[in-house]
């Protein structure tokens, strides 16, 4: 050959050939992506397979509840969170919040080292050094040391008595447990009525709830078994309890009632008041502007419903006394006991520190009595009104040192940072539940290790402590935190390591002793504020006292009630809108005695007329000036302070321009006073993911009236849709889940009204798929609360798209939630809120709001299908509507053609680290689900059924030689969901429950005239209106 | 045409001279005239300049989206499509007019495309080629466009033969394929008389192997009007069909407002109308900036305009039966869809489209403005304006009010929608005004065939070209 080579040398033929294929690769391959390579363990890990999960059962730290978690953990990083079935409390379900504790472990501006502020400059230190210094400054705060504050973000469990032994070591003063969003009057009225902070709710036992406020479902108390239980009462159909809400403002929990009763702010105690007898209906109806008629059918309803459950969770400066009067109703419906258990009391909520106790402390800070200050997790900075100036009194403490380790404005104002491990990276414990004890584990090794050959690799507070003590010369120290913590669960070691793959242990931890806070009211009349509107400020369901704002998922999730996000809003009633000339979008200064805080408006039904609403959460801020975050140049050498790239400079903060007020239970008075507000002339299109808040009568949410349930076919009064005739006498399901484009035998119009699989009958000759996955999503139950959408975004890798450095390069707008305005959203499944009746906008009458998750439909005749040129989106034979990225060439056709709009488009490289609108910044990137494939800059992609779970399962299945059994596994939406709305199966298949709900008399599907033959059921909504009152109209 | 006006004993579909081109005296004149356009003027650099000017901005702009993703342009969702399929159904449009004089008119024997046909054909080529560029242009990723075109590969994988983007490609590349074949088979004898005239050897080589080596003979006379005939009928039903394809874009999508029976033959009238203003907005320039007046007659423009406001009716006729239809078909959507069309968000973009292309060219019902030229040329001006937004409105308003009301949107362009709006009109008129200076506008040859009964008798100086050419009545061939 080579001899022949040399004799000849190219032929011509040859030559052409290798330039023909070389230049081809050349020109194909230079529009490529690098290829990366993967590189094996040499010598494995323990209990670690590539590409098998491990799972640790740990707690939530998201909120004070303590709801049990499972982590998902893949090659040594924990890649989701999912709730701990086997967990009394959240019983396997998770709220978006608990599930985003994932992007505080992997938040890209966490701190990497300690870090001390020199003459105003900020440097990172090593760990050993931070520690030398942590001593240093204890001990020369000795003569103080009675002065010292701890404040510790609130938490249940071992720790905070670990920690006051700590303290008093130094002979400092037991810490303050601060949780901003608890509501302290009714923890306080618990207490004296019920004897326990935080009793169960029962709702399921409930003949009619009666709400003054309580948002059960965004947050007030612990969501998730709230909104499991609710839900578990809403699904008993007609024989479900009618929720009525009372309040000046309709939350998401408001939502979800029946009726809503839209009271004066501040008049709740007098509709207490005369519900429960104490005073008269006519004087509760003139004081709170409630017709008289809907308070006295309130009352008799109230008086036959036995056991009644009825909440408080007012704002106002009378709370207590609301709550104390509303106990009062319950015993005397015979709640106690039945729908309200003490006995089975949330311990999470006990132990924490009043905002009276709080503020003394600050003012005691101010005073110049306290020498040295620790803050751990809490952002007092930012969750204490504007008014409290805290920033001022802090500044007087001699030495201020946080534990946060993510830049938040209470840092900025420390003197040295000794950043904690993430919750998922440190052992601890919780007593969400009397009795019950949740164990915390590290589900990984830490993100950012010490790195320090002295001290472990993994150092939470704790174990600094320890070390500090240590260093102190204190003796009988523990080896580390976790030593001390098992020696204080019931049974120690044996028993912890039983129960640590289920994550409970029975038992109940021995309790902190703290003096009883003294409370003493601080607050000036609402009465006596100007302004002609009154001021409802609210904790975000997502992000909370403002600790959710540095977690994308968070940020991008819209807010239930108003689907917005990347932003502040005022919340307006249409009428006071359209008074004052306002349109959706203006830009109006809100004005009250303490500041003004600009916001753009959103005219929202559900607000008093008399009265704006602005969410708490948003407005971060730095002290110092931090340029707008450059992608690409600033990830690791600007510290992002004012909480991080992804909350600074977000909206307002409303808590600006409230006056600092303390209730007689001890907490914050969030409606403290009235406002001016005022157009500035500005205007901005809201980053909403709402088009229309009406369904036009389409039919997407359906509902039915509870009383109609029960009466036969003939006499039910359905809800009547254009065009769509025929349901009038046909309701229930007509086209069935397993009908396909390919199997003619499951034609709605045979014979057999769908009892014929078609296709994916399990004989069928055809030989394909037996399966025909679907899916139903039960309207009764839905709640709006998003939990789904968060789940979806961890389980398949969804970018989120609001920062404003998202957006194109050149002559491009940088605002947050550009992207969303553009409605480039890349929810997967989303949760549209439909409001229906009071077209006019008119206050005083009801509306009606409807929660529709909606995602891929997994058309069996998919329109989507025959339109792509390239075959990118085809029907798999198991019935799931697939899409093949890597052959999508992004022509959006299929989106055009989707009657459901459920189809996303990669605008941008989300997903390609070297570009600016990257979502997943490290270490962001490292909770990416390495079965699902991150998409590239110009494909469409969509919900896929969680196709990675199905094929796992099915392997699993075949590697057992086993047959799939019913209810084997579930979707991520239908996993987290807390209202256990979503359940997923296969239709062919009757071991699995979603057969069974197909055939429920309320299925139904979208668009059903359009032919999609889809696989998403939807089961009806129930409405139960009042005796007598109009029902709900579509 | 004014029939009644030819002398007795002419056949009426042919006119004569006389009443065709009364001002043309001698073959010689037919030559030197249009023969002389092809020298590049000042202007002409100027045109160029600014054109190519503009393809640049494009190409710049399009470049830039390439690397920084579709986000770039004014997409918003559920609005996918936007812009660019707009402006692509606008040139593919565009496209219509030239075959359809020049192939059409040329089977119905319609003497007033002669002056006309050749700029119309180069005018369609390069609105064709304009066109397909946007389908490649506002992919996701454009690189991967080959995976619309059926080649053979390892992985058997296929186009999707259901999906009209495909049919889209086959029918766009026949049409392009047709057209250009057309256009040059039409243009060998006058490429022929170009290299006759030639002194530079250069350029005379070029246009001898352009011209096949047309010798000018009976038999090559004989071939060239057969093949002229069979391709004439070989495009005309592309005409109908390259539209009626590009109109299942739209008809076979379930989008209210899309899916309509109508679409075809009213896509097919639209972009009739769009090409007949499209010739105007070029040809009466072009006439007035070479002296044309004695070919492009006033007879020839009066009669293009009844085409056009023929077209104008047609279109506006459809339009009324979109909306008959919404009414009568008791679907919500659609009526919805109807009812937001002209008086939702997207009012003001269908009433330019109705008076752009319904109202205004009702003036043509006059004839002393079908005899305006400055009239014509304004007025083709609102048409190229009025198509645009008719394209507008289908694509736009439909997407952005689809069945899913919490998915109702909007849509607003950026720069780079603009930059390659612009882009694409530099890209044209860079390859028209390349091919005005190179090739005749005219079709000399079939001008001269107009001549000749009165040549014979004419007392004209000039010798004698008829030799060798024979008259068409005598061929048989079917003028």
């Amino acid at each position: 050959m080579t001899q022949d080579t040399k004799k000849s040398g190219v032929k011509r033929r040859e030559f052409l050939k290798v330039l023909g294929a070389s230049s081809a690769t050349l020109a194909v391959t230079a529009c490529e992506e690098p290829t990366g390579h993967l590189i094996p363990y040499l010598v494995s890990p323990d209990q670690t397979v590539p590409g098998v999960s491990t799972y640790y059962a740990t707690t939530c730290r998201e909120c004070s509840a303590g709801c049990g978690i499972i982590s998902e953990t893949r090659d040594g990083r924990s890649i989701k969170l999912e709730g701990n079935p086997d967990h009394p409390l959240n019983r396997g379900a998770l709220c978006a919040k608990g599930q985003s504790a994932l992007q505080g472990l992997y938040n890209p501006d966490r701190f990497k080292t300690p870090m001390v502020n020199e003459n105003g400059a900020w440097k990172a230190i090593t760990w050993d050094d931070a520690i030398a210094r942590l001593s240093n400054a204890v001990s020369a705060a000795k003569p103080q040391a009675a002065g010292a504050v701890f404040i510790n973000q609130h938490e249940s469990g071992s720790f905070p008595r670990f920690l006051d032994g700590w303290l008093a070591s130094f002979g400092m003063p037991a810490h303050l447990s601060v949780d901003f969003e608890a509501d302290h009057a009714a923890i306080e009225a618990n207490r004296r009525s019920y004897g326990a902070a935080w009793p169960a709710l029962s709702f399921q036992d409930a003949k009619l709830i009666v709400s003054f406020g309580a948002d059960f479902l965004d947050g007030w108390g612990a969501s998730v078994p709230q909104q499991l239980d609710f839900a578990d009462a809403r699904a008993k159909l007609d024989g479900a309890p009618r929720f009525v809400y009372i309040g000046p403002r309709r939350s998401l929990t408001g939502l979800n009632a029946d009726e809503w009763l839209a009271c004066k702010p501040g008049s709740e105690l007098a509709i207490a008041n005369a519900l429960s007898g104490k005073g008269s209906i006519d004087a509760a109806a003139t004081e709170s502007g409630v017709p008289a008629a809907a308070l006295q059918r309130l009352a008799t309803e109230l008086a036959a419903a036995k056991p009644a459950l009825v909440v408080s969770g007012v704002s106002g400066e009378n709370a207590l006394d609301v709550a104390l009067a509303v106990a009062a109703i319950n015993q005397a419906s015979g709640a106690v006991g039945t729908t309200i258990k003490p006995a089975q009391a949330l311990t999470g909520f006990e132990g924490i520190a009043h905002t009276d106790q709080v503020l003394a402390a600050v003012e005691k800070m101010r005073a110049g009595g306290v020498g040295i200050a620790f803050v751990r997790g809490a952002n007092l900075a930012h969750a204490l009104p504007k008014a409290a100036n805290f920033a001022e009194a802090f500044a007087k403490v001699g030495f201020r040192v946080s534990f946060s380790n993510v830049p938040d404005e209470t840092s900025e104002l420390c003197n040295l940072i000794i950043p904690d491990l993430h919750s998922l990276e440190q052992w601890g414990d919780a007593e969400p539940v009397k009795g019950t004890i949740g164990l915390q584990q590290p589900a990984m090794d830490p993100v950012y290790p010490t790195l320090s050959k002295t001290v472990p690799a993994a150092l939470g507070t704790a174990d600094l402590l320890i070390q500090v003590s240590k260093k102190a010369g204190s003796a009988n120290q523990p080896a580390d935190y976790r030593t001390w913590l098992f020696t204080q669960i019931p049974g120690g070691t044996t028993a912890i390591s039983a129960a640590l793959p289920k994550g409970i242990v029975s038992g109940s931890l021995a309790a902190r002793t703290i003096a009883a806070a003294a409370t003493t009211p601080k607050s000036t009349s609402i009465a006596s504020t100007q302004g002609d509107l009154t001021l409802i400020t609210y904790h975000s369901p997502l992000l909370g006292d403002g600790r959710g704002a540095n977690k994308p998922w968070l940020q991008e999730l819209p807010d239930p009630v108003t689907k917005i996000c990347w932003s502040s809003w005022v919340e307006i009633h249409p009428e006071t809108a359209q008074r004052l000339g306002i349109d959706r979008g203006d830009i109006l200064e809100v004005k009250t005695a303490t500041g003004t805080v600009r916001a753009p408006a959103f005219v929202y039904l559900g607000v008093h007329k008399d009265a704006i609403a602005m969410p708490i959460g948003q407005g971060h801020r730095s002290k110092a000036n931090v340029p707008d975050f450059q992608p690409k140049h600033d990830d690791s050498k600007q510290t992002q302070w004012g909480y991080g790239r992804y909350a600074r400079g977000i909206g307002a903060n409303a808590l600006d321009i409230l006056p600092l007020g303390t209730n007689a239970g001890g907490g914050m008075i969030l409606t403290a006073t009235k406002a001016s507000i005022s157009k500035t002339g500005d205007h901005r299109t809201l980053p909403s993911t709402e088009g229309s808040a009406r369904q036009h009568g389409r039919g997407i949410a359906q509902a039915i009236n509870a009383a109609d349930l029960s009466k036969p076919p003939a006499e039910r009064r359905e809800e009547e849709l254009p065009g769509d005739a025929s349901h009038a006498f046909l309701p229930g399901l007509r086209s069935p889940v397993a009908a396909d484009a390919q199997g003619d035998l499951g034609s709605p119009t045979s014979a057999d009204q769908g009892k014929n699989k078609g296709m994916y009958a399990p004989n069928e000759e055809r030989g394909m798929s037996k399966r025909r996955w679907a899916m139903t999503i039960d309207l009764a139950r839905c709640t709006g609360c998003s939990a789904c959408v968060t789940a979806c975004y961890s389980e398949n890798n969804i970018p989120t798209v609001g920062a404003y450095w998202q957006n194109a390069t050149l002559f491009a707008d940088a605002r947050p939630g550009f992207n969303i305005e553009r409605g480039r959203e890349m929810n997967w499944i989303r949760l549209e809120r439909y409001f229906e009746g009071n077209l006019d906008g008119k206050f005083g009458e009801d509306f009606e709001a409807r929660f529709v998750p909606m995602m891929c439909q997994q058309c069996g005749n998919a329109p989507c299908e025959p339109v792509c040129p390239v075959y990118a989106t085809y029907h798999a034979p198991d019935g799931l509507n697939v899409q093949v990225y890597n052959r999508c060439v992004g022509t959006r056709y299929c989106s055009n053609n989707c009657p459901y709009k459920v189809r996303y488009f990669n605008w941008f490289g989300y997903g390609e680290a070297d570009r600016k609108q990257y979502a997943f910044p490290e270490p962001l990137n490292w909770q990416l689900n390495p079965d699902v494939t991150v998409r590239g800059k110009g494909v469409m992609e969509k919900c896929s059924f969680c196709v990675q779970r199905i094929r796992e399962s099915e392997n699993r299945a075949a590697a057992e030689h086993r047959e799939m059994q019913g209810d084997e596994f579930t979707t991520a939406c239908a996993q987290a969901c807390p209202s256990r709305a979503i359940t997923f199966g296969d239709a062919a298949d009757p071991n699995w429950s979603v057969t069974q709900l197909i055939a429920d008399r309320r299925a139904y599907h979208v668009f059903e005239e359009l032919n999609a033959f889809t696989a998403v059921v939807y089961l009806k909504k129930v409405n139960h209106p009042a005796a007598g009152a109009a029902p709900a109209r579509a | 045409m004014a029939t009644s006006a030819l002398p007795s004993g002419q056949r009426p579909n042919i006119p004569s001279a006389a009443v065709r081109f009364p001002a043309i005296k001698s073959y010689e004149q037919v030559d030197s005239d249009i023969a002389g356009t092809l020298g590049p003027s000042l202007g002409w650099f100027a045109a160029l300049g600014i054109a190519i000017l503009c393809m640049l901005i494009g190409a710049t702009t399009w470049t830039y989206q390439i690397h920084e993703g579709l986000g770039a342009a004014g997409y918003q969702p559920p609005v996918m499509w936007g812009v660019y399929i707009v402006t692509f159904v606008f040139w593919v449009g565009i496209g219509h007019a030239g075959t359809l004089i020049s192939a059409i008119l040329y089977l119905f024997r319609a003497g007033f495309r002669t002056s006309i046909y050749r700029a119309s054909e180069a005018m369609t080529v390069f609105a064709v080629m304009t066109a397909g560029l946007f389908p490649i242009l506002h992919l996701g990723r454009p690189w991967k466009f080959f995976y619309l075109i059926p080649y053979p590969n390892w992985r058997l994988i296929w186009p999707n033969p259901k999906s009209p983007l495909v049919w889209d490609v086959f029918a766009i590349l026949t049409y392009l394929t047709i057209s250009s074949t057309f256009l040059y088979i039409g243009l060998i004898p006058d490429i022929a008389i170009l290299r006759d005239r030639e002194k530079n050897p250069i350029r005379k080589a070029i246009l001898a192997q352009l011209s096949l080596g047309w010798r000018n003979s009976d038999r090559e006379w004989r071939h060239f009007t057969r093949a002229y005939l069979f391709l004439a009928a070989f495009a005309t039903p592309l005409v109908l069909s390259v539209h009626s394809v590009v109109s299942f874009d739209f008809a076979m999508a379930l989008t209210p407002g899309w899916h309509a029976t109508i679409f075809p033959p009213y896509f097919v009238a639209g972009a009739i109308f769009s090409g007949i203003g499209m010739v105007f907005t070029i040809a009466i320039p072009l006439r007035k900036a070479f002296k044309l007046e004695h070919y492009i007659t006033l007879n020839d423009i009066d009669a293009a305009a009844k085409l056009c406001l023929f077209t104008s009716t047609v279109v506006g006729l459809a339009y009324l039966t979109e909306f008959q239809i919404a009414w009568m078909s008791g679907n919500p959507f659609e009526q919805d869809y109807f009812w937001n069309r002209v008086f939702g968000q997207w009012a003001w973009a269908a009433w330019i489209m109705l008076i752009c292309n319904c109202v205004l060219p009702l003036s043509l019902w006059s004839q002393k403005l079908r005899r305006n030229t400055t009239w014509l040329f304004i007025l083709s001006l609102f048409i190229n304006l009025g198509m645009w937004f008719e394209r507008f409105v289908i694509v736009v308003p439909s997407l952005s009010h689809e069945f899913e009301p919490w998915q109702w949107g909007t849509y607003r362009p950026t720069w780079v929608d603009y930059g390659i709006l612009l882009g694409s009109f530099g890209w044209f008129f860079m390859w028209f005004l390349l091919f005005i200076k190179q090739l005749p506008v005219m079709a000399m040859a079939e001008i001269k065939e107009v001549l000749i009964p009165r040549m014979k008798h004419s007392h004209d100086p000039t010798p004698d070209l008829t030799e060798g050419i024979v008259h068409p009545d005598e061929t048989g061939a079917t003028h």
